[in-house]
């Protein structure tokens, strides 16, 4: 453990590593009081605070990439020897700048965005309340603590998507009156809150027992004491529990980045102002279970130094990546509301970066995987925050979340129309120019390079992917930008409002980021190949993983001079046709628009076929609402209904009716009458008689 | 410090009636806050000892029975702290609550004499005035006893001593249930003490075969000899169905929907989070304590009882419209949750299986109180009817969702910590035991939190948020004796939640030497 010239002392590191957490928190406690003073300073407190945090994250960079690392413990449970800590070691560190970042610039726009709302206050508070769960994952040095910040996100989510808690029309997600399979595609607010913090409990739940497996044997939570002494790996491996503990802590990071089982609540989580969406998906919860297994992959990884064999692990890692990736890549090409075309790339693009993961685990090169998963984090952390505030700007223009009711716009938003061409260059992938570019292409060389069995149905799926993706991007944004106004703006502008560009707090953000992702684009190689060489030591030195620096360079030709040194020529050749086939498809369809896509889709029963499949969720929704919602609600009812009122109610109406007839029997008895009472009195003396006669 | 403990206790008792004189002469302002003066200081008494570890007193009592002792140990005194802390903010939520329900009753008197049309006697408004004071002095005295009852078989270290003070707790609970319950008050609170009375009959039976056998009916003299193994079978069984009765475990559980439709809510509120929880303290102290042996025997099946429980009770609670019976099965399901973590012979699960209890009673009196606020504001408990009231009544909304937190374990309430450490002390079992049953009760378990967390926010969706109903426009906040108790106790869960020590302190040292490790 480094410990800084400049924290001697003072253990100042420390607790800048502890401010970063902290301080959104104390936004969040300090927010209801200044909204007594003022309504609208709630927004600029919280604004102060993520900078403050974000700042605090700045400071420990340097060091960081030095590969230093901050460890500092408290005093936490000590009936059980539980311990609280931060621990901001170069992945904690990096992730929570990326986080605290882009949180600020999403924190500035939504100052703008929300303008004028009722409820600033509570929007502000849990606004705080996320960025601070989020760092509290990212800088916890132990599983119990990381599950707080990890639940704290799932009730933030809760908590903003279902913001509009008064399920007004407009804040519906889905198409009404549509149903599939019986079931209503159309969700609101609180609805889809709900759903998603149930849905990631599913997860949290896998991940609780994963955790107490581990505690078990280990004794403790700490992720350094779990990497220094390993005999709990060896001890659950004997008992064959080690795999399936490790696959329910993925359980976790499946639920909250929305990953193929659970990615259904993304969809509906758009029913959140378009900020939140933004933070979700760019910058916390989604990212939290990239970041979980980016956590844990090296400390599963360095179990084979020892002799354990975790591929299992690692195998499911990558399919679910690879399945998630294309579920939800396919999805995107087809939904008419642009929040959603975003959220289903969101999820897709979290399928690559747990792909790459996965890859790292089953190939000798640990850390190009390992890299290229963390890169493509950050890279679409820059775009995908950039693209959804773009998007909620139009939104907030146009009055709904249609892209049919948009179109056209690109004369009007100017500004908006280059960030998101930026951005979404970036999210499709486009060569050179773009980070998005860089970090695919490195996941794709990873997967290629692994050479593991699943390299290449792995390799395909990611390439089909990249196909698609840059086709929905292109789709979107010809959709919005180009062709002629529809309908819903010609109204708009009837009754007099004009479309216009997006106010300054909004399109800065936006455009910073946009701009970001081109400027890091430009220079992509040198930033991966830093990032890769801090990782080479970073894992060397926690974890032992020993990398094999020189054959990156040497394995790989040279092509075009210098300038692709360590680029995998055949990863190369595929990302660059998947972006130029994506790309003309969606050039062809919706920016020249020389063929009409509904009737090219109408023209033929397969696609008709395929297009309804892609629009119905590949059915998966509502297979879940019928499996988990409808069926066990009607089994409930039938069972309240029959067992509980009818067959248990006996336990009181029985003695009930007994008594109530015992007593009736008795009352009968109670005459009144003298000659009855003599009459029975007569007969029980003979009774008596008789029996002793007898 | 001496008579500590003998104050705590008696004092509520002995000062009953002058809450009924204070009430009667003066209102309900002035018995509402000498009740609480006075049980605010009863708590202190029971707090103080508390802070310094183990505490007991003994006095002399009859030859026959054994010595007259209280004690508070690791295990007594979060049971004793918890109860007398939610006695004590209930008096300040039942001042609005009774004041309304009691004049509701009145004016329904009224309504039907008027209807009859029999009775030309002319009401004053005085006469309102004399029946409520009457009534809440009333209220206050049946109140003090039954915290007094509560208290007192926690602290008891005799049987006889302990099935005294069980019984006297359903006394004031009936009346409060006949005088002010709602439909058929009068048959469910018949209904009501048949079957805890029954209950505490079939413990009676076990605590003097006990006692009868062993000559003596100290707990510690009980242990010291031991229970001869003749007796040993049926006393543990009589001890475990009156216990599981008086914390309604399923299949013994169908008095508890009817009491609590029927019962105000100050009461449901009182019950739930405190009376049920006497049958928890009792499985611990009668049953892990004094027979050990029996215990490690029957522990899988209370376990897989309370599995059972728990899920039956959430899943009848997915399909309620009455509030107040979502939440009595609510209570069942949770009752579930302690009595599974009974079952499973871990130091960390009997530790997470009593935080448990504190838990849910601070969780499910915060939320019995929004139950009150809402009937309060309102005027209806069925679900459909309500919605959209978070804009309405916003102190109400964040303390109950504080609350729901609570339930579903969600951090950083204290229901999280309580359920990580009973989960995980299943756990442990299951793999120390290498059984495959407890994996599955452990994974189960688990499942059920799912199961809670869903009928509680369907719950809340459905209460605080959607469409405000046009009836429901003109809604305004409950008043401060609802939302400051509230308050409270939603900050006093949060304070748990993170730092648990303020109990675990006590309960783990005291289970480790329960446990034997």
């Amino acid at each position: 453990m480094a410990i800084l010239p400049f924290d001697l002392g003072l253990g100042l590191g420390a607790l800048r590593a502890w401010g970063i957490w902290i301080l959104p928190f104390v936004a969040a406690l300090i927010i209801p009081a200044v909204a007594k003073a003022s309504k609208r300073a709630t927004g600029w407190v919280a604004v102060a605070f993520a900078l403050a945090s974000a700042v605090s994250a700045l400071t420990l960079l340097p060091a960081a990439l030095g590969n230093h690392e901050i460890h500092n413990q408290i005093s936490w449970i000590s009936s059980i020897g539980i311990k609280a800590g931060v621990l901001a070691d170069p992945l904690a560190v990096i992730m929570s700048n990326v986080v605290a970042w882009i949180s600020f610039l999403i924190f500035v726009y939504s100052t703008g965005y929300m303008k004028g709302d009722k409820d600033l206050t509570r929007f502000f508070f849990w606004m705080a309340f996320f960025l601070g769960s989020m760092q509290l994952i990212v800088l916890s040095d132990n599983f119990l603590q990381l599950f707080f910040g990890w639940e704290g996100v799932g009730l933030a989510s809760y908590a903003l998507v279902g913001f509009w808690y008064k399920d007004k029309k407009k804040d519906h997600v889905g198409v009404e009156g549509r149903h599939v399979l019986g079931l209503m595609d159309y969700y609101s607010p609180t609805h889809s809150g709900m759903k998603a913090f149930i849905m990631t409990k599913v997860g949290d739940v896998m991940m609780l027992a994963g955790m107490f497996l581990i505690f078990a044997f280990a004794g403790t939570f700490g992720f350094r004491e779990l990497t220094a002494n390993t005999s709990w790996a060896t001890a659950m491996a004997a008992q064959h529990l080690l795999i399936p503990a490790a696959v329910l802590l993925f359980g976790g990071a499946i639920g909250k980045s929305a990953q193929f089982p659970l990615n259904e609540w993304l969809l509906e989580a758009m029913t959140g102002p378009t900020a939140v969406s933004a933070l979700i998906h760019a910058a916390t919860m989604v990212k939290a279970g990239v970041f979980l297994v980016a956590r844990l992959a090296p400390l599963f990884f360095a179990l084979a130094a020892i002799g354990i064999n975790m591929d299992q692990f690692f195998e499911i890692i990558a399919w679910v990546g690879a399945i998630t990736a294309l579920l939800l890549a396919t999805q995107g090409m087809v939904h008419p509301e642009i929040k959603k075309v975003l959220a289903y790339s969101t999820g897709s693009q979290i399928g690559y970066m747990m792909m790459a993961i996965g890859v790292a685990g089953l190939s000798k090169q640990f850390v190009d995987g390992y890299t290229a998963g963390f890169f493509h984090l950050i890279s679409h952390a820059m775009f995908k925050a950039s693209l959804f505030m773009a998007a909620g700007s139009i939104l907030h223009i146009v009055g709904s979340r249609f892209m049919t009711d948009m179109g056209g716009l690109r004369k009007y938003m100017k500004k908006t129309y280059a960030f998101m061409w930026a951005a979404g260059l970036g999210l499709m992938g486009a060569p050179f120019i773009t980070t998005g570019f860089w970090s695919k292409d490195a996941i794709f060389g990873a997967i290629y390079e692994s050479g593991n069995t699943w390299a290449l149905p792995l390799f395909a799926i990611a390439v089909i992917t990249a196909v698609i993706t840059a086709f929905y991007t292109t789709r979107m944004i010809g959709l919005v930008f180009f062709g002629n106004k529809s309908k819903h703006v010609e109204e708009l502008e009837k009754e007099g409002h004009h479309i216009h560009e997006a106010s300054a707090s909004m399109w800065i953000p936006y455009g910073i980021l946009a701009v970001l992702t081109i400027a890091v684009g430009v220079m992509g190689l040198a930033f991966e190949h830093q990032i890769h060489d801090l990782f080479v030591n970073y894992l060397g030195t926690t974890f032992g993983i020993k990398s094999d620096v020189g054959t990156v360079a040497t394995e790989s030709q040279p092509i075009l001079g210098g300038f692709l040194q360590g680029v995998n020529p055949i990863a190369l050749t595929a990302s660059l046709s998947a972006f130029a086939i994506g790309f003309v498809l969606g050039y062809i369809f919706y920016i020249g628009r020389f063929a009409d896509p509904v009737k090219f889709v109408n023209s033929n029963i397969f696609f008709y076929a395929i297009h309804k499949f892609f629009l119905n969720r590949w059915y998966l929704n509502a297979l879940i609402y019928w499996g988990f919602v409808v069926a066990p609600l009607y089994v409930a009812r039938g069972l309240y209904k029959y067992f509980e009122n009818f067959v248990l109610e006996g336990f009181n109406v029985i003695p009930e009716k007994t008594m109530a007839g015992g007593a009736r029997i008795m009352q009968a008895t109670q005459t009144g009458v003298s000659q009855s009472y003599l009459y029975i009195f007569g007969v029980g003396i003979l009774i008596v008689v008789f029996l002793l006669l007898i | 410090m001496q008579f500590v403990l003998l104050q705590a206790l008696f004092l509520p008792l002995l000062l009953s009636p002058v809450a009924y004189y204070l009430g009667r002469k003066s209102g309900p302002t002035v018995a509402t806050w000498f009740t609480f003066g006075l049980l605010a200081y009863c708590t202190v008494l029971v707090i103080t000892p508390a802070l310094s570890g183990s505490y007991e007193e003994h006095y002399k009592w009859t030859q026959l029975f054994g010595e007259f002792g209280l004690l508070l140990d690791g295990l007594a005194s979060p049971f004793a702290i918890i109860i007398y802390v939610i006695s004590t903010v209930l008096v300040l939520f039942s001042k609005p609550y009774m004041v309304s329900r009691i004049t509701t009753m009145f004016e329904e008197r009224i309504s039907e004499k008027h209807l009859v049309g029999g009775s030309t006697e002319v009401i004053e408004s005085s006469s309102l005035k004399e029946h409520l004071n009457h009534q809440i002095g009333a209220y206050y005295a049946l109140f003090l006893v039954m915290a007094m009852g509560m208290l007192g078989t926690i602290l008891a270290t005799n049987l006889i001593e302990f099935y005294v003070f069980f019984e006297l707790m359903l006394i004031p609970a009936f009346f409060m249930l006949a005088i002010w319950g709602y439909e058929s008050r009068r048959r469910v609170a018949l209904l009501f003490l048949f079957w805890t009375h029954v209950g505490a009959v079939i413990l009676l039976l076990g605590f003097l075969s006990i006692g009868l056998s062993v000559g003596s009916f100290n707990y510690a003299d009980i242990k010291a000899h031991g229970i001869p193994p003749h007796v040993l079978g049926l006393a543990a069984v009589a001890i475990i169905v009156g216990l599981a009765v008086k914390m309604a475990a399923f299949v013994v559980h169908m008095w508890l929907p009817h009491v609590y439709r029927a019962s105000p809510t100050p009461l449901n509120a009182l019950s739930s989070g405190a009376m049920l929880g006497v049958g928890a303290y009792g499985f611990f102290r009668l049953i892990i304590m004094l027979m050990p042996g029996q215990y490690e025997h029957l522990a899988l099946a209370l376990n897989i009882w309370g599995l059972i429980t728990m899920i039956y009770g959430g899943v009848m609670a997915l399909v309620q419209d009455d509030i107040r019976k979502l939440f009595a099965y609510s209570s069942i399901s949770q009752m579930g949750y302690i009595m599974f973590g009974i079952g499973t012979v871990s130091v960390l699960g009997l530790s997470g299986s009593e935080m448990m209890f504190v838990s849910h009673s601070l969780g499910k009196v915060i939320l019995f109180m929004m139950v009150g606020a809402i009937i309060l504001q309102v005027k209806t408990r069925s679900l459909t009817k309500m919605g959209g009231l978070a804009g309405k009544m916003p102190i109400t909304a964040v303390c109950a969702m504080i609350g729901a937190l609570t339930l579903m374990g969600v951090p950083p309430t204290s229901g999280f910590m309580a359920e990580w450490t009973m989960f995980y002390g299943a756990l442990q079992t299951a793999i120390q035991q290498g059984s495959m049953i407890r994996m599955a009760t452990f994974g189960l378990g688990l499942v059920a939190t799912v199961i809670t967390m869903a009928y509680i926010l369907w719950m809340i969706k459905r209460v605080f948020f959607g469409k405000l109903p046009e009836n429901l426009e003109n809604t305004k906040e409950a008043n401060w004796y609802v939302t400051g108790p509230m308050m409270v106790l939603a900050g006093f869960s949060v304070v748990i939640g993170i730092y648990p020590d303020i109990f675990f302190n006590q309960i783990i040292p005291f289970m480790k030497g329960l446990v034997g490790v």
